[in-house]
């Protein structure tokens, strides 16, 4: 990535420590933390069979506390040697208000608590990082008062949603997308530990890894059929951490599908490829090893270079280097990739930073 | 003919690594358990990634039938700290998954203590 070709990267994982949360959180919730040792429930059977696990080994904060809880360190490692333009945070999915299996006032709480943690220091510590509104989901009423309360926020772009066992485009969700698109916020949905084996894990890391564009398929299936962007004409999704090469794929298959079998789902009144093309965007990490041939035709059985956003997922093991991660692209490509895709997307992101 | 020491043999361990330089270069010096030491690019070969913030460790063997693990070649496997692949320290650098592939290595002898790096 040429120094000239500004970046706003799509996917930065900021990570709180738990206890770091307690005074944005009021009791009875802060003592479950503080006395009671609560961590988010995690369901699969292996950890990420990496050098460090989930972070990139050389992202550790140098006094041992973990990747990508220091902003100091990030601008260094990340924001201040890459020369981001802007940077999307993501959360670390820890905690995952959405992805809790009941107990959902505590879920709600964690919400809060954490949009005020992140607003206090994150968004307004560095002019480059835009922020991700969490909400608990479950409790779709409280998560719609959420939005309202921190959806305001000029660098709050979108609301969250992790990938896990709930799918989305159902109805009753919807005022939640409702909220989101009256405060001009996108919904980025990101995987937390979907059981991406027919409800289950299968035996190995490996095999999870490889399938979670699974996961992120099922859910724009989900959205699209259950005719979301229909009825929320302004909203937009972009689907984070879950790769790009299995677009063209899904464009054909709903394509083909709508034509047999609209009759199903009226409400939606064009093809699929064409809703995805103005309303779903994808981060290109974790990208496969493509070579430049390999990547202008898959752009071109998309029928656009507008729906892919460039992520670097940092401070993940699997994160993707700005320079390195896809092959060599034309200026004007790269330019839509690295910036201009991510920019048109998001309403609240500005032409530029204010210098 | 360009020679510099890059460190002293007392300065890694058997098993360990640490980054140094050869002119400009950023290499790596690794020490495998049976004492030898080894120079190479201190740059992943894949996305580019700092190999001395990675780990050396051992291999999980290529013989292995499914569902064994056989832990071998312990302190001679490179581990990049980004993705994980893994480089062979005593086969030229060769990454276990492709062969083919491997990271740059330099020419290296000992002198008294004073590890030497050399074209
Ligand atoms: S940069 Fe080393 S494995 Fe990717």
């Amino acid at each position: 990535m040429p120094k000239q070709i500004p970046l706003v990267d799509t996917d930065i994982h900021e990570r709180v420590q738990y206890q770091e949360l307690l005074e944005y959180l009021d009791e009875p919730f802060k003592h479950y933390i503080q006395n009671c040792h609560w961590i988010q429930e995690k369901h699969m059977p292996y950890t990420q069979p990496s050098v460090a696990g989930v972070d990139r080994a050389d992202a550790v904060i140098p006094d041992g506390r973990p990747a990508g809880s220091d902003l100091a360190f990030m601008q260094e490692q990340l924001l201040d040697d890459i020369g981001h333009e802007f940077g999307i945070l993501t959360g670390a999915l820890d905690p995952s208000p959405s992805s809790m299996h009941g107990w959902h006032e505590m879920a709600v709480a964690l919400a809060s608590a954490y949009n005020d943690w992140q607003i206090d220091k994150w968004l307004d510590k560095d002019e480059r990082l835009y922020g991700s509104v969490h909400v608990a989901a479950q409790d779709r009423d409280e998560a719609v008062k959420e939005i309202e309360r921190v959806g305001t926020h000029p660098k709050m772009v979108q609301v969250l949603l992790p990938i896990d066992d709930i799918m989305w485009g159902d109805p009753y969700y919807h005022p939640i997308f409702e909220a989101a698109e009256k405060h001009n916020l996108m919904i980025g949905m990101h995987h937390n530990e979907p059981p991406v084996y027919y409800g289950k894990w299968p035996r190995y890391f490996i095999e999870w890894h490889t399938l979670i564009p699974t996961a992120h398929m099922k859910q724009v299936t989900n959205m699209i059929f259950n005719g979301v962007f229909e009825k929320f004409p302004n909203l937009g999704m972009i689907m984070i951490e879950g790769g790009f090469t299995f677009i063209p794929h899904m464009m054909w298959k709903m394509d083909q599908q709508y034509r047999d079998l609209r009759h199903e789902v009226p409400w939606l009144k064009r093809k699929p490829s064409d809703v995805m093309k103005e309303h779903v965007r994808f981060c290109t990490q974790p990208s496969e090893e493509l070579n430049k041939k390999d990547f202008m035709s898959l752009i071109e059985q998309m029928g656009t270079d507008e729906m892919i956003c460039f992520a670097t997922d940092y401070p993940h093991w699997d994160y993707d280097s700005p320079h390195r991660a896809l092959p060599n692209l034309d200026p004007k490509l790269k330019k839509k990739i690295y910036f201009e895709n991510a920019k048109n997307f998001y309403p609240k992101i500005p032409d530029t930073k204010e210098r | 003919m360009k020679e510099q020491v890059v460190c002293k043999t007392t300065d890694i361990q058997p098993g360990e690594m640490m980054e140094s330089y050869f002119g400009k270069q950023n290499v790596l010096i690794c020490r495998t358990p049976d004492g030898e030491f080894y120079a190479f690019m201190n740059q992943c070969n894949h996305q580019g990634a700092p190999l001395h913030r990675g780990m050396i460790c051992g291999a999980t063997t290529d013989q292995s039938e499914p569902g064994e693990y056989h832990y071998c070649h312990k302190g001679e496997i490179l581990r990049c700290p980004w993705h994980g692949r893994e480089f062979d320290i005593k086969n030229e650098g060769r990454m276990l998954a492709n062969p083919d592939k491997k990271i740059p290595s330099f020419n290296i002898r000992i002198e008294d203590e004073k590890v030497i790096v050399y074209k």
